[in-house]
């Protein structure tokens, strides 16, 4: 039996044909790649066959668990310069909708669904660092990562929020692999930050591959003040990279932990960051004490608000912004039941917070193994779509640019996309 | 698809050649642009837009998105004109191919020039609109559309 016929999600909500006719400001490409995120893309064996680990990006560890036992390309182009940030994903019993199908068809990889061709891709290209290994012996694709435009480096691979059992981030497949409580994640010493300088001196050797510097990590809770060390493995690893980096001010994009103002003139002071993310997953107080709980209970909703404000007034408008899970506000039993409910409380919150100068970056909720919510089902094509374009008309009417999280730097939010045509 | 001659890819690629892409913003309002990079590869014209902010950029995403048309016309050093109709059908913006023309850009002209997409654009017409040869064009076909005092009879016609 297929999903569908076990499910019957098609009938259930609009397709995409009826989306686009409904909502004519969605560019189509767009709408698929946002249904894409959604539903998840399994490969045929032909598109398998197309991999080749020389030249296309797979990744050697498991960040997202979901790609099941085969080794997938982690992301695909579309023609319009845009790109998918995801992989093969294999499907589960529990799984709600089909997932779209890359496929090959006339020699050519294609998405499709129904047997109806969407688009045409391309996978990734493999970092010219991969296969290179730093002077200490260390593989370099173990110490950064890529997208296609972005040089990734995650200094901590341990969320600290899930120290206390539960208390991670409800939708979080991330570093899945490290969440028991002795487990403290990798190790960064003084070999690892020599490490980063020379992987990054080496990534850059590829001229016009990248065109920002990203780092991201799980929650550090240790210190004096509260992320106090999440700051200072921030600023070592920024140094180690600023060794080889010429510009006195380097397109770094910084992903953390909800820093105090003190915390945050520091990094400003310090390092070469010009601006600075930090995510409140969810826009609505009472779900993000459900699903964020760790968050929640260490710094809490408003203060997490208040930080975003903060950081403004060191960076700047428009060079703050705030990463949210959309639709996971639609999480059940405690989230809405009604999407048009769930839409005009986070459309409604998301002003209130850009009038502020904090920009957004709309992450499409799926769920993956790995996640407390991997068995949750997720809103409609049509609900994504309205975030996206509302998220949108937020950012423009606040005249607040999103360059630091946009299509080329990071790809993987669809409300930002819309910000190429403004 | 109409066909890109010889002739009018010898033109492109000539250094006199005036290139200009024409291309309509969201709210319908024409941009027009000159593209030195203007060429033709296979049956595609392309060209490399720089600047990521720019306007043609913003415009072209909004045209391929939306499945618009744009214009371009070239003007050679002889002032022979084209006028050319066609749609972007993509646009690179990473990758090995992306990383060739960028260290291409940069030797052209600096290395702080940066690269921010190579766009092709398929072309649906293509007509030659230079004076000379529009003027002998109109007046095969419509020979009613002139002023009564270009055939009056002059002092030096012939008898």
């Amino acid at each position: 039996m297929s999903i569908n016929e076990k499910t019957h999600w098609r009938e259930k909500e609009l397709s995409y044909d009826q989306v686009i006719d409904k909502y004519p400001d969605i560019p189509p490409i767009l709408a698929l790649k946002i249904d894409v995120s959604r539903r998840g893309i399994a490969y045929t064996d032909a598109a398998f066959a197309k991999v080749d680990s020389n030249k296309h990006h797979v990744e050697p560890f498991n960040y997202m668990i979901g790609h099941g036992k085969q080794i997938s390309p982690i992301g695909l182009f579309l023609r319009d310069g845009s790109v998918i940030c995801q992989g093969h994903q294999e499907v589960y019993d529990w799984t709600y909708r089909d997932p779209y199908i890359l496929d090959v068809v006339d020699d050519k990889l294609v998405i499709v669904d129904n047997d109806r061709i969407f688009e045409e891709a391309k996978f990734w290209e493999k970092p010219d660092f991969y296969d290179k290994y730093t002077s200490n012996g260390t593989p370099m694709r173990e110490i950064a990562s890529a997208r296609p435009q972005r040089l990734t480096i995650a200094p901590a691979t341990k969320c600290h929020f899930w120290d206390v059992p539960k208390e991670g981030c409800k939708y979080c497949a991330l570093f899945s692999a490290h969440r028991s409580a002795n487990d403290e994640g990798d190790i960064r010493d003084d070999k690892w930050f020599s490490d980063v300088t020379e992987t990054v001196e080496e990534a850059l050797k590829q001229k016009g591959r990248y065109a920002s510097f990203h780092m991201t990590a799980g929650s550090t809770l240790s210190g004096k003040e509260i992320f106090d060390d999440e700051v200072d493995l921030y600023i070592k690893t920024l140094k180690a990279a600023e060794r080889v980096i010429d510009a006195k001010k380097f397109p770094v994009k910084l992903v953390a932990s909800a820093f105090s103002k003190k915390q945050l003139q520091r990094m400003y002071e310090e390092t070469a960051i010009t601006t600075y993310t930090t995510d409140l997953e969810v826009l609505n107080k009472n779900l993000f004490g459900w699903v964020c709980p760790g968050k929640n209970r260490l710094v809490g909703y408003d203060e997490w608000k208040h930080r975003l404000y903060d950081a403004v007034e060191i960076f700047g408008r428009g060079n703050v912004d705030c990463g949210i899970v959309g639709g996971v506000e639609t999480a059940q039993p405690n989230g809405f039941e009604d999407e048009q409910e769930a839409l005009n409380n986070v459309l409604t919150e998301a002003e209130e917070i850009a009038s502020h100068g904090v920009s957004f970056a709309d992450c499409v909720w799926n769920t993956l193994p790995g996640a407390i919510f991997m068995k949750q089902k997720t809103p409609s094509l049509e609900y994504y779509v309205q975030l996206a374009l509302g998220l949108a008309e937020v950012r423009r009417k606040n005249g607040l640019y999103i360059y630091t999280d946009d299509y080329r730097r990071c790809g993987n939010h669809p409300n930002t996309d819309l910000a190429r045509i403004d | 698809m109409v066909k890109i001659n010889d002739e009018l890819k010898q033109i492109l690629d000539e250094p006199d050649t005036l290139k200009v892409l024409a291309v309509n913003n969201r709210e319908g309002v024409p941009h027009v642009v000159f593209k030195g990079t203007l060429h033709a590869e296979d049956n595609q014209f392309v060209f490399y837009d720089l600047l990521q902010s720019s306007e043609i950029n913003k415009n072209l995403v909004n045209t391929i998105w939306f499945e618009k048309k744009l214009a371009i016309n070239i003007l050679s050093k002889d002032r022979r004109s084209f006028h050319i109709v066609g749609t972007p059908v993509k646009s690179v913006t990473a990758g090995k191919y992306f990383e060739s023309v960028y260290e291409n850009i940069q030797e052209r002209f600096g290395r702080d020039t940066d690269l921010n997409a190579i766009w092709y654009i398929e072309p649906e017409q293509i007509q030659e609109v230079s004076f000379a040869y529009r003027q002998a064009e109109q007046r095969e076909k419509f020979p009613i559309l002139a002023h009564l005092d270009q055939i009056t009879r002059r002092d030096d016609d012939d008898e």
